[in-house]
């Protein structure tokens, strides 16, 4: 019945968590399980706890868990656009990666809905509401509203996808690319709608968003396909790797270009609080060693340099750019609300004006990783247990079609 | 329909902190809420003894600006955050989510988490407390020993507010913004 509706491997329950003993697959589960225990942990400190287990404060209220929860929409948003390449927009070399990448947009996208599950006070309320009371003018609502969509209309053209059924799967994934697309600039406009918050304030994040996402699909393309084919690639997979690694570096290009014009218009003129901002987030090693350093400067300078040819050390970067694309989320939360609000409070008790602080808890910093165990759990299973590639290229799919034969 | 406001004759002001005590005696905050609510901020002296400036040491008494165009009430995704009948911001606890995107949102960080109910709160100028009992002040304003504070109905052009606003120059806070704060401080 089911495989009428998605097509999946008949396999049962002990064939799907068994897998060949290589020290790589070992220590991949080894860090599984330790990432879902420490998901679990945070878990249960929440449910103790509440709130209190967070080191989010009046003046900080946001944290590593929204930070979080944006690293992962903005992978499924990349994942999304960067497959719409192939299946939708008929580039060749892309057309393959269907299925694989919006399969990683979906799993992205629900661990993602986990994290901000334990951010969010009420989550129950929060549906209820949503839906009976809806705030039309607060981009989080939009926000809210346009991904739920978004995750419906990707699952369905992954059904489709893997179902063959090209009509479909083009209309879905057309539809999930434009709603995509609208969500994730819309999530940008939670932070680009904060007329207090100059830095944040404007037409940047909604744009930047996209942009970014789009660098993100590209490190996570690098990362599964490399995973997958165990750094052994055949022609095909070669020129896929390096039409990515070309686009990957014209993506990472724009976004130095952004970066750099949205710092200098920041700080040119001394405007107060912007450009203050933007002076001390310039002097922070989060910013030039995480941001600039693994999530620009060290894939852009190996693809530039080998052509896009170097197709291992651009994984191995991916990896880097990862982290990189991680130190841009939580320094896109934290920088939004370094500068602290209190007007007439600045120097309350007569102490020194002073940059908001925030410290994540282990709590957050055990749901943060963990909610990584639950992406790399689900990757896993999908992997077993749906069709992620082209069927020529399915060892099981051989099988599967000769035994319905 | 009354349209509430406060002025604020800030320099009147002494920091005795008497507002804080009867805002969050009257409104039940919590025990070590500092800033929550109701604050009065204080602008040290600037200079180098002996040469100091006595004219920079002044005492901002503040709260949520209650503003006509508040940035807490655009976001708010549940419309928790809403205006009532009196043009007053209030917030609906049982439709918070506790999202706090209004914490983040409002630019003269009035906001803050109620521990008791776990939802996001703010001044209400006393509307669920002494308004409600029928009285005309708010808690800060009755109990300010140097009558800081003038709480009232501006569109009532004979109100004792309106005529201060009629004869006294003032400011808003962070009016470039565009929130139309209704906390008026006298110059």
């Amino acid at each position: 019945m089911l495989n009428a509706i998605l097509p999946h491997k008949e396999i049962n329950l002990k064939s799907l968590f068994s897998f060949e003993k290589t020290p790589f697959n070992l220590i991949m589960t080894a860090v599984t399980i330790l990432l879902l225990t420490f998901f679990f942990t945070g878990f249960i400190q929440y449910v103790i706890h509440g709130h209190h287990a967070y080191g989010v404060t009046k003046e900080h209220p946001w944290g590593l868990l929204i930070a979080m929860y944006i690293f992962f929409v903005v992978s499924s948003t990349g994942l999304c656009i960067i497959s719409s390449l192939g299946h939708v927009f008929h580039i060749k070399s892309f057309e393959f990666i269907g299925k694989r990448a919006i399969f990683g947009a979906i799993i992205t996208i629900v661990s993602g809905f986990c994290v901000i599950g334990l951010e969010i006070g009420h989550p129950i309320r929060m549906v209820i509401y949503n839906t009976i009371s809806p705030g039309f003018t607060s981009a989080i609502w939009g926000m809210g509203a346009l991904y739920s969509v978004y995750l419906f209309l990707i699952i369905m053209e992954f059904i489709f996808l893997s179902r063959n059924e090209h009509k479909w799967s083009k209309f879905f994934g057309l539809g999930g690319l434009l709603i995509g697309v609208a969500a994730h600039s819309n999530l940008g406009a939670v932070f680009g709608f904060l007329v207090g918050r100059p830095l944040a304030n404007g037409v940047f994040y909604p744009v930047y968003f996209i942009l970014s996402a789009m660098i993100t699909g590209c490190y996570l393309l690098f990362l599964m396909y490399g995973y997958k084919y165990k750094m052994q690639f055949n022609d095909e997979m070669k020129t896929f790797l390096m039409h990515l690694g070309r686009l990957l570096g014209l993506l990472i290009a724009i976004l130095i270009f952004f970066e750099f014009w949205r710092f200098l218009t920041a700080i040119y003129g001394r405007v107060p609080q912007r450009s203050d901002t933007a002076l001390h987030i310039l002097h922070s090693g989060n910013f030039w060693f995480g941001e600039v350093l693994l999530g620009m400067l060290i894939p852009f300078g190996i693809i530039l340099y080998s052509k896009a040819k170097a197709i291992k050390a651009t994984i191995y970067a991916s990896l880097g750019g990862m982290i990189g694309i991680f130190f841009m989320r939580y320094d896109l939360v934290h920088d939004t609300l370094l500068y602290p609000m209190q007007t007439m409070k600045l120097k309350e008790y007569q102490l020194a004006p002073s940059w908001v602080e925030y410290v994540p808890t282990v709590t957050e910093w055990s749901i943060a990783l963990g909610s990584l165990g639950i992406c790399l759990a689900l990757y896993y299973i999908g992997e077993n247990f749906f069709f992620l590639d082209p069927d020529k290229e399915d060892d099981y799919f051989k099988h599967y079609v000769a035994d319905e034969a | 329909m009354a349209k509430y406001a406060m002025v604020l004759d800030y320099k009147n002001c002494i920091n005795c902190k008497a507002c804080e005590v009867a805002c969050k005696e009257e409104n039940g905050v919590l025990l070590g809420e500092h800033y929550h609510r109701i604050w009065v901020g204080v602008n040290p002296i600037k200079g180098v003894y002996p040469d100091l400036s006595i004219a920079s040491n002044a005492f901002y008494p503040s709260q949520c600006q209650h503003c006509e165009n508040a940035p807490c009430q655009d976001v708010c995704p549940t419309q928790a955050t809403h205006y009532d009948e009196n043009g007053v911001v209030q917030v609906d606890e049982s439709k918070c989510i506790l999202c706090s995107y209004c914490m983040v949102a409002c630019p003269y960080d009035a906001r803050y988490v109620d521990e008791r109910s776990m939802t996001i709160d703010k001044c209400s100028f006393c509307s669920d407390t002494r308004l409600a009992r029928g009285l005309t002040s708010t808690a800060c304003q009755a109990t300010c020993p140097t009558k800081v504070r003038v709480f009232g109905d501006i569109s009532d052009p004979t109100s004792e507010i309106s005529m201060i606003l009629k004869t006294r120059e003032y400011f808003t806070l962070k009016a470039s913004l565009g929130t139309e704060p209704k906390l008026f401080y006298l110059k």
